[in-house]
């Protein structure tokens, strides 16, 4: 069965809503779905990947910073 | 070896800093600061500051305010210890963002211009009617001995909460667009900020030249430059952010920005608890119902706001224009409690209570102790939060988009 796949693009978005959304969203997606999210909010680099996680989910890669731009693979299981 | 030298450099340089170190440092810093200096390290006394001289530029009478007295308005931002600090916590915040390659212009969206704005307002009224924001009445005025810090700390745990159910309400918290994608974007993502780290170097060299070559300048104006351009430089590397640390503790239970804080203001005690033995004064200010309801709309205005005091002036310094405008917002703030302040806000809410040192009323080790239990106190109950496991996020908070 192919994962399903999903991007969540908050760039723009201040604090907190990076987190807000980001927990939102994964609340929502169905089990075994792969999501992209996609931030600049510099505190983000810390605060999602880490919420994520306290949340059950599962990063999938690392999380990336290419200049100013976040990029976090979560799964959830 | 190129390679040792190269990874030090992007640990060092360019990545963000471990948080809690780096309030830890800052802790020190504003103790040191305190004994240099002779003042608290803080930046909303000389945002009210500008307020008045814009009024002043448009030909307002500034004569009957007694509020710009009580905070020494007088100079320019030149010639005040707290203006060369704060312009020096621009410079090190700007050259930290380009060092991490982080500075981006985001553009909001007008409703986060109206939120930034509103927030900033709000908050800018709070803390100058508290007589100090997250640094004066809290990071930096706890260890000060001072009452009304305590107050003013509690206000803020309360407004905080309300403010993010302002947030999260549905006119503010929007809708996440949440995209079905074939692919992701890892490849695609490019940043053409290379040059940044090159401009934050560029910019140092700048920033010593300056001091270098002004010798003319008092020496304690450079020390406060150097200062408030360490302070900036740190706050932007380690992403301290203030209204995260009672937000996020809320929301959903994170304690890291909190606990650090704690930690920031232990270090620093021990050093104000000498440089006051030592002779330098305290800065105690009025515990009244100002100090707790100052700190009720500081806590709800920066979490609209998103950003505090000291979070907007490094967040705008990324480029973020949303926190423009919380600072536009906090100057307007300052400036309208200002302009009430002898319109009963004095008479009511300060002048019956008194300026209440705990040094003062129960002694020297016993001040200590105290704010030490004080301290001790917001730290478990960080954790006992956390343990909760309780989130403000629900279910179905908001819809997701899908599209």
């Amino acid at each position: 069965m192919e994962e399903k796949r999903y991007v969540l693009d908050l760039r723009g978005e201040p604090c907190p809503y990076p987190v807000v959304y980001s927990l939102q969203v994964l609340a929502e997606l169905e089990s075994g779905s792969l999501l992209e999210i996609l931030a600049d909010c510099p505190q983000s680099f810390k605060s999602v990947p880490e919420e994520v996680v306290k949340a059950g989910y599962e990063m999938a890669e690392p999380p990336q910073k290419i200049g100013p731009t976040l990029r976090f693979l979560v799964r959830k299981p | 070896m190129g390679e040792i030298v190269r990874s030090y450099y992007r640990k060092v340089v360019a990545d963000f800093w471990d948080q809690k170190t780096v309030v830890i440092l800052l802790g020190i810093l504003s103790g040191l600061y305190f004994g240099a200096v002779g003042v608290v390290w803080a930046v909303t006394g000389e945002f009210t500051r500008w307020g008045a001289s814009f009024l002043k530029l448009i030909g307002v009478d500034l004569s009957p305010y007694t509020y710009l007295k009580i905070i020494k308005y007088k100079g320019t931002i030149l010639t005040r210890i707290d203006g060369v600090m704060v312009l020096g916590m621009f410079a090190g915040a700007l050259i930290a963002a380009l060092f991490g390659q982080n500075f981006k212009l985001r553009i909001p969206t007008a409703k986060r211009v109206i939120q930034a704005l509103v927030g900033g307002i709000i908050a800018g009224f709070g803390t100058r009617l508290a007589m100090g924001c997250n640094l004066a009445a809290l990071f930096t005025g706890i260890p000060q001995f001072s009452l009304h810090t305590w107050f003013f700390t509690l206000g803020t745990i309360f407004g905080t909460y309300i403010g993010i159910k302002i947030t999260l309400s549905p006119y503010f918290r929007g809708e996440p667009k949440l995209v079905k994608a074939s692919e992701f974007n890892a490849g695609n993502l490019k940043a053409n900020t290379q040059i940044q780290p090159f401009l934050g170097w560029l910019g140092l060299i700048v920033f010593a030249g300056i001091l270098l070559s002004r010798p003319e300048m008092p020496n304690i104006l450079k020390l406060a430059t150097i200062f408030g351009f360490a302070f900036g430089f740190l706050i932007q590397k380690g992403q301290v952010c203030f209204t995260s640390a009672f937000r996020d503790l809320w929301l959903v239970g994170r304690t890291t920005t909190l606990k650090a804080l704690v930690w920031g203001m232990a270090v620093q005690m021990l050093l104000t608890a000498v440089f006051i033995a030592k002779g330098t004064p305290a800065k105690v200010l009025w515990a009244g119902p100002n100090a707790l309801i100052g700190g009720l709309l500081f806590g709800i205005g920066i979490v609209i706001a998103g950003g505090c005091e000291t979070g907007w002036m490094y967040r705008s310094m990324e480029g973020q224009v949303h926190f423009w405008f919380v600072g536009l917002g906090n100057v307007i703030g300052a400036t309208l409690l200002f302009l009430l302040w002898d319109k009963g806000l004095y008479k009511y809410l300060v002048e019956p209570f008194p300026k209440f040192s705990l040094i003062e009323h129960f002694g020297y080790l016993p001040a200590i102790i105290l704010t030490g239990l004080f301290l001790l106190g917001l730290y478990l109950w960080a954790d006992l939060r956390e343990l909760s496991g309780r989130s403000m996020i629900k279910n179905k908070t908001m819809a997701v988009r899908r599209v």
